[in-house]
């Protein structure tokens, strides 16, 4: 054969067979995934405003790229009001089925992650509004790991090993929970997260005005149930 | 300051972002009152504890349940299913008085408007209908309620005219 057509030969074969190599694994590839798996990666490059307009079109996929995307947010607001991960995970679910009834309302002005986080925050609010608190932390309500601590952590500035730092945790949310939900969450984000006047009212939807006179409700409220301990304390 | 408590400047800024000259002015104060100190390590301990519970939040968030998107959309198929389910459950309960009340409704219509209609036209073709003297008279028709007095008289005397 004239080396030519050969080489031509050669060539042509060896592309068919790559090219039929490659709708094999595509094939393969189809069969081995999940159909959905390969719906959800379609939409990872698709913006939140399409992703809007498909799930409200009750297309699953979108609506899994959505969760997808903005579960870690909307879990980091739970966690600020719920250190019971039952009732955060309870709280994100809402957030999504909620958010998800209310996709229409969502035109892509703002960000999608914003639009969620205020959701977020005031399904949590509700929540939280509708549990019991306790009226006030007195003394007798302290465990004595609770006490322990209270008594060595005069001097702050001394690192705080893994199980105190637990105990303190748990001193918190006690103390939390003694605050009003909105003062609460005032607190834990001003104080706690460093978060601006202006970022609580975006998130909440409240007035800056209401948002200080909140903050500054939960910080006396909180300092003073400290001092009532710390003075127990020093009695003692 | 030392005449003032330093508890308004406590409770109006976060402890994290007091400035350095505050600071200062609360040491000063503290130093010559004991009611202030106790606020002032309160609010200190406050801010240890605020910070430590928002470390664990952030954990927490961070190894979120892995199987809380399947666990999701499994919630919000159900939910979509129940919308529709109580929309079909709805119309197999009231499907067959509204069906019937439609049939009814149907009904009253064609007896309203359709049937006196008809009724009319019977009326016109009937005086129309030219009745002889003998028919009239000799009361062949089995019902008599269909004639009126004047259909009678005039049935009469157009025989009469015809004889003339």
């Amino acid at each position: 054969m004239d080396p030519v057509a050969l080489k031509t030969r050669s060539r042509l074969v060896g592309e068919r067979q790559s090219r039929n190599g490659n709708y094999l694994s595509k094939a393969l590839l189809c069969r081995l995934t999940p159909k959905r798996a390969l719906l959800a990666n379609s939409y990872e490059q698709t913006s939140d405003l399409e992703l809007a307009r498909q799930a409200r079109a009750e297309d699953e996929s979108a609506f899994a790229e959505i969760v997808r995307r903005y579960s870690p947010r909307v879990f980091h607001v739970a966690h600020r009001f719920f250190r019971d991960r039952g009732q955060a995970e309870e709280a994100a679910q809402e957030t999504f089925l909620k958010a998800f009834a209310q996709l229409k309302s969502f035109e892509g002005r703002g960000s999608m992650e914003g639009w969620l986080t205020r959701i977020a925050t005031n399904t949590c609010l509700n929540m939280l509004r509708s549990a019991s608190r306790r009226p006030e932390l007195v003394s007798p309500d302290l465990t004595e790991d609770e006490t322990a601590w209270l008594e060595k952590v005069s001097d702050t500035s001394e690192r705080l090993d893994a199980e105190q730092k637990v105990i303190a945790a748990d001193l918190a949310e006690r103390l939390l929970q003694t605050l009003a939900a909105e003062d609460r969450l005032a607190l834990m984000m001003i104080d706690g997260e460093g978060a601006s006047v202006n970022e609580v009212a975006e998130a909440t939807g409240w007035s800056e005005s209401k948002v200080k006179v909140r903050a500054f409700r939960a910080r006396k409220k909180a300092r003073e149930a400290l001092e009532k301990l710390l003075g127990k304390k020093y009695q003692a | 300051m030392p005449e003032r408590h330093i508890t308004e400047i406590l409770d109006n800024t976060p402890f994290i972002a007091l400035t350095q000259s505050e600071l200062s002015a609360i040491r000063e104060h503290t130093s010559s009152c004991i009611e202030c100190t106790n606020a002032f390590q309160a609010a200190q301990i406050s801010a240890v504890l605020l910070k430590e519970r928002i470390s664990e939040a952030s954990v927490s968030a961070a190894n979120a349940n892995p199987f809380f998107q399947t666990r999701l959309l499994a919630a919000w198929r159900e939910q979509q299913e129940a919308s529709a389910w109580s929309f079909r459950r709805l119309w197999n309960a009231t499907g067959a008085i509204v069906a019937s009340m439609a049939a009814t409704t149907a009904a009253l219509a064609v007896l309203t408007f359709v049937v006196p209609a008809t009724d009319t036209n019977d009326q016109q073709t009937a005086a129309v209908v030219p009745y002889s003297a003998e028919t009239v008279v000799l009361d062949q028709d089995q019902d008599d309620n269909q004639f009126t007095n004047d259909q009678v008289i005039k049935a009469i005397y157009v025989d009469d005219d015809e004889d003339k």
